[in-house]
């Protein structure tokens, strides 16, 4: 699969602390798919996400604040994100148990402390994984903490089952 | 290095493999609640289906316990036929809450590296234990290869100086180290506690270790003393051959003091287990609900205390006291003790030993605008149940006063 040098998509913009709970209510925990997504869209809802709007509908980037994804290490928050077509995730920080699923299940976490203040819901922005820099539109950039080697290698297959289908055949 | 006795743990466990900050470990135990394994299950078989040791994982049903809906009975029956045909030897079906279980059961000693399908799997921890919770895409990886990948946490030492007064548990000491340092406040580091003069009961430190992932901690770890060893002793009938894994002083990054003995009762305010403040603060606030349960506070001293608070009395009228003890051994020893008599006396309701209101799963979800004291670990806003509902978080012993009253109040008024 590869790294994708470059991933585009829109601003979805969350605060400081925003926990899995409210992000994907516990209610909604289910091994069905479209009812995960649902779950995602509710939490969304009570965030202040307006889904009618069609900007937040594709091609989502999350911009969140501190610690984002604490609480309750049900999975199903980032199934649901991944179902809805979250691309990439930037915090500022990242709680442990959420950033792992995330690039377990293949999605980058770039951590970047400066970019909160300078996005709005719905702005198209530019990941550029190989550079460590983010673009906003306009062409202005921002630096990310570059990603460790062994989560590199984790999204670099596409997830951790593919790469531990890698590490089996000994690649 | 400062990664305290948690970067030993992981050093001893290491296989020689490494990438960028990550370790490869060894894991010698894992712990699979019934949603989180369910929702593993299907890409496990498709892997071939192989546990890699069935003798170190623990299956529970215990979220969905019994099941509430036909979506969650056939979850758990999932679950149930797997543990089945697979034969594995430790499968717990409504026994207790899964946290409670794994430190129940004869399988965690101090040293240990110990992973779980739950945040609150930091609980084990009290043990002298390296525990801490994963995602089901990770638990599926170690079940696959007895190993996962560790960055070694920075380790912070908390030592817990003086004694524990009457009116203050586990709860108390964990409530004012959250408010003190905020939900974000120990991200990604290790909390290794050091109970200077012995003085804080096995139970309540199962309270501490569990949440201090609310404050975004890797992991809890007590270091182990004579309140372990006994605990063994009398869980195993031995305490077992561990004593030397820290037989060196290990480094800290940051030193931290808690005074027990000037500590108050603390309650956290909606909607963050941060929000820690004395009780006097939040004294006079009208409850619905006060629950009494959880991986954190429905053990047998938290019973115990809560049946001291209610004998001979009533809870007030209209408040609607719910008591989960955490697991059937439990619930059994508060029935021998008469604790359970003595909280039916008062007007409290036991439900059987499961995760229950604590998630907002079943039996006791909180309708709009409500209010509840809990015992449990989180009050993000929606967790009890409808979104406008609040929830405050306390000791046993504070939410017991509460029922008596159908207000916060301070233990100290009723002790």
């Amino acid at each position: 699969m590869g790294l994708p040098e470059f991933i585009s998509g829109r601003v979805w913009k969350l605060g400081d602390h925003v926990n899995t709970d409210v992000l994907h209510p516990s209610s909604y925990f289910s091994l069905d798919a479209g009812r995960v997504e649902e779950g995602i869209m509710e939490g969304m809802e009570r965030m202040g996400a307006d889904l009618k709007g069609k900007s937040l509908k594709d091609g989502l980037i999350i911009v969140a604040g501190e610690n984002f994804g604490c609480g309750s290490s049900r999975e199903t928050s980032v199934r649901g994100l991944r179902h809805f077509g979250v691309r990439g995730v930037v915090a500022a920080s990242f709680a442990r148990i959420f950033m792992r699923s995330l690039v377990n299940l293949g999605i980058p976490t770039l951590e970047c402390k400066e970019i909160q203040s300078q996005v709005k819901d719905g702005q198209p922005i530019h990941l550029k994984l190989k550079d460590n820099l983010i673009e906003l539109d306009g062409g202005k950039c921002i630096s990310f903490s570059p990603l460790d080697i062994h989560v590199k290698k984790i999204l670099e297959a596409g997830g951790l089952i593919p790469y531990l289908r890698r590490e089996k055949d000994g690649i | 290095m400062s990664k305290g006795c948690t970067g030993r743990i992981i050093q001893k466990h290491a296989d020689g493999r490494r990438e960028g900050d990550y370790f490869s470990v060894h894991v010698d135990f894992v712990l699979l609640p019934d949603p989180t394994f369910a929702l593993l299950l299907s890409e496990l078989k498709e892997l071939g289906g192989r546990i890699w040791d069935k003798e170190k994982v623990l299956v529970t049903v215990d979220h969905f316990a019994p099941p509430s809906t036909v979506e969650r009975a056939n979850i758990a029956k999932k679950v149930i036929s797997y543990a089945a045909d697979e034969k594995l030897p430790h499968c717990s079906v409504y026994q207790g809450i899964c946290h409670q279980l794994l430190v129940e059961g004869p399988w965690l000693t101090p040293g240990m590296l110990v992973l779980g399908a739950d945040s609150h799997t930091t609980t084990g921890g009290a043990l002298g234990c390296l525990a801490t919770g994963m995602g089901s895409t990770d638990i599926l990886y170690t079940l696959m290869t007895g190993r996962t990948w560790l960055k070694p946490p920075e380790a912070v030492r908390i030592d817990l100086k003086g004694k524990l007064l009457p009116s203050i548990m586990g709860k108390d000491v964990i409530l004012e180290l959250l408010g003190r340092f905020g939900e974000g406040g120990f991200l990604y580091q290790a909390l290794e506690f050091y109970d200077i003069n012995e003085a804080i009961p096995m139970d309540d430190r199962f309270a501490i270790c569990n949440m201090v992932v609310e404050g975004g901690a890797k992991n809890g770890l007590f270091h182990p003393d004579k309140i372990t060893k006994k605990y063994l002793k009398e869980r195993d009938g031995h305490s077992g051959h561990w004593k030397n894994f820290t037989e060196e002083e290990p480094d800290y990054a940051k030193q931290l003091e808690i005074d027990l003995s000037s500590l108050k009762p603390k309650v956290a305010l909606p909607h963050s287990p941060a929000r820690a403040v004395d009780v006097e603060e939040a004294k006079g606030e009208v409850m619905n609900q006060i629950f009494i349960g959880s991986c954190t506070g429905g053990r047998l001293r938290d019973l115990e205390l809560t049946a001291r608070i209610l004998k001979k009395r009533k809870i007030a009228p209209g408040m609607r006291l719910l008591v989960t003890p955490a697991s059937q051994k439990i619930y059994k020893e508060a029935i021998e003790k008469g604790y359970v008599k003595t909280i039916m006396e008062a007007g409290g309701v036991i439900l059987n030993p499961s995760c229950g209101p604590c998630g907002g799963i079943d039996k006791g979800i909180l309708g709009a605008e409500e209010k509840c004291l809990s015992t449990s670990n989180r009050n993000f806003q929606g967790r009890m149940g409808d979104h406008s509902s609040k929830v405050y978080l306390a000791s046993p012993l504070t939410a017991a006063a509460s029922a008596l009253t159908g207000r916060i109040t301070d233990p100290r008024e009723v002790m």
